[in-house]
């Protein structure tokens, strides 16, 4: 069986079967950030509590990239969702052969494999719009 | 705070030139910029030159070329806003008293740097950017938003790029001189949608040089002396800080320091020359530069204001969509830009009477914040 390795450590996490971000609340200001960090970026205050994130947000803008790039062959779609936690994550886009992109529209996460390295598969988090079937990898 | 005047501006012609090293791109816009000063390279006290891909020393090999050799001289990088950062520490070197005398330059390579035809593949953990973020992919994420937001077509932006190279056509030093129409615009070859390849600024090769005096010290050499008003700087804040992706914060706080140093205000200026690496870029920086308010940035274009003959001619050169756009070079090309259009030097591009002239740049894509520099330069006579 292929192993899988995220391509990033503490980006995501699965809880009760399914996938979620891992962000963090900072305890002194209530910024919430993502990725988690040790210390707060807003007011350095250093006790913060790991959270969750939405699995669902809003397409902000996306983009349909025909450059070449390290791990992706063109075209592919990229785009930033902001959460209803008020933050916005960078994302692969996926689905959007099969549903086009609007921005405002309804979309969910996914944890799926991003490429291939050294017989590894590299999962990370994507999102798709909501309207296209999800399908999750297990780890 | 003394006052600093620019007293002589050189450039090389811009575009595709891999058979010119790094230090004779530089070496021509220093000579130029110490003849068009009158100024003997031993007079030269101190110098930064900025760059980004020539490696080390390079201002020492540039300088070399131009007989300025044992003096004070300092390296920057600042990516796009590399030149205007070597012309703000001369600035402050002369405005403090430290010196009299000394050359800004700017000087790049792209068709001989180590990234030309490559692959520019993320650095290891650059989170965004394994996931396919690149610097296309950054602004064509924000037009698409803009675009939404503010009912604005990809007709209306591809006109500024329109603008923009009717302008480099004027422009001798321009890499570009071809008009374009809007029709080529929206279909030439797709990069990141909605921005298109004529959308782009070039990859480019060039240089140019700045020499500035103190006050008292410029008019021994220049009758047409062009004062640096304001000079600012800032890196970028925090992505999670920055609300709204269609609006450059940094760009707006460090336009509004200047024209406080400068004692001046928008309507003050006679001549812009901003950051257009996109065209869409331009759009958004009216309003950011207190141009004109939002949602007014579509009329100032198509009612022909901001083009040679309006009331507030931007991009003059050609900008970085038809001028070209060698990283470091841009903020000091912009400079000498400005300060032909001061002198009336300008020729065909010529602003009548301009006499506050303001420059703009900005870039360096760094992950969680909204980007590395920004600077704004106010010049008048």
């Amino acid at each position: 069986m292929t192993t899988t390795v995220p391509f990033k450590e503490g980006l995501i996490e699965e809880v009760s079967g399914k996938w979620a971000l891992v962000g963090c609340r900072c305890k002194q200001c209530g910024k919430i950030i993502y990725p988690c960090r040790e210390v707060c970026l807003h007011c350095l205050g250093r006790d913060m509590e790991k959270l969750n994130l939405s699995r669902q947000g809003e397409l902000y803008s996306f983009t349909i990239v025909h450059m070449p790039s390290e791990h992706f062959e063109p075209p592919y779609a990229i785009g930033w969702v902001e959460l209803p936690e008020g933050i916005k994550i960078f994302s692969q886009i996926r689905g959007w052969q099969e549903h086009s992109l609007e921005i405002g529209m309804d979309m969910e996460l996914a944890v799926e494999k991003l490429w291939d390295e050294e017989g590894k598969e590299i999962i990370g988090y994507i999102f798709r719009p909501s309207a296209v079937e999800q399908k999750d990898v297990k780890q | 705070m003394r006052e600093v005047a620019i007293i002589g501006v050189g450039s090389t012609v811009f575009g595709k030139l891999p058979e010119k090293t790094p230090d004779e791109l530089g070496g021509e816009a220093a000579l130029a910029a110490l003849t068009d000063a009158g100024v003997a390279p031993k007079d030269i006290q101190f110098g930064y030159c900025a760059n980004l891909y020539g490696g080390m020393v390079i201002g020492q090999a540039v300088l070399r070329e131009a007989g300025v050799t044992d003096i004070e001289l300092t390296n920057v990088e600042n990516a796009c806003t590399g030149g205007a950062t070597a012309l703000r520490k001369a600035w402050w070197d002369i405005a403090s008293g430290l010196y009299d005398i000394g050359i800004a330059i700017g000087v790049e390579s792209m068709t001989t740097s180590p990234i030309a035809g490559k692959l520019i593949t993320p650095a290891k953990g650059d989170i965004t950017g394994e996931l396919g973020m690149n610097m296309v992919a950054r602004f064509a994420l924000t037009q698409r938003r803009y675009m939404h937001m503010f009912n604005i077509s990809l007709e209306q932006i591809a006109k500024v790029s329109v603008k923009n190279h009717h302008h480099g056509c004027l422009n001798p030093y321009s890499q570009y001189k071809k008009e374009l129409t809007i029709e080529e615009i929206i279909n030439s070859k797709p990069i990141c949608e909605p921005i298109t390849l004529l959308q782009c600024c070039p990859a480019t090769d060039g240089a140019a040089a700045v020499v500035l005096a103190s006050g008292d010290l410029a008019k021994k050499y220049t009758s047409q002396p062009v004062i640096i008003a304001a000079s600012s700087l800032k890196s970028g804040d925090y992505s999670f800080l920055w609300e709204d992706m269609t609006f450059s914060d940094m760009t707006y706080k460090c336009t509004n320091e200047a024209y406080e140093m400068a004692g001046l205000g928008p309507e003050d200026v006679d001549v812009c020359e901003l950051h257009d690496a996109f065209a869409v870029n331009e759009l958004q920086h009216y309003v950011e530069l207190g141009f004109c308010q939002r949602g007014e940035e579509i009329r100032l274009l198509e009612d022909g204001v901001t083009e040679i003959g309006g009331k507030l001619p931007v991009n003059t050169s050609g900008g970085l969509l038809s001028k070209g756009h060698p990283i470091s070079a841009s903020g000091v090309a912009q400079i000498a830009e400005l300060v032909w259009q001061l002198r009336g030097q300008a020729d065909q591009r010529q602003v009548t009477n301009a006499k506050v002239g303001l420059a703009h740049v900005i870039g360096g894509e760094v992950t969680g914040l909204e980007s590395g520099a920004v600077s704004v330069h106010i010049l008048k006579k």
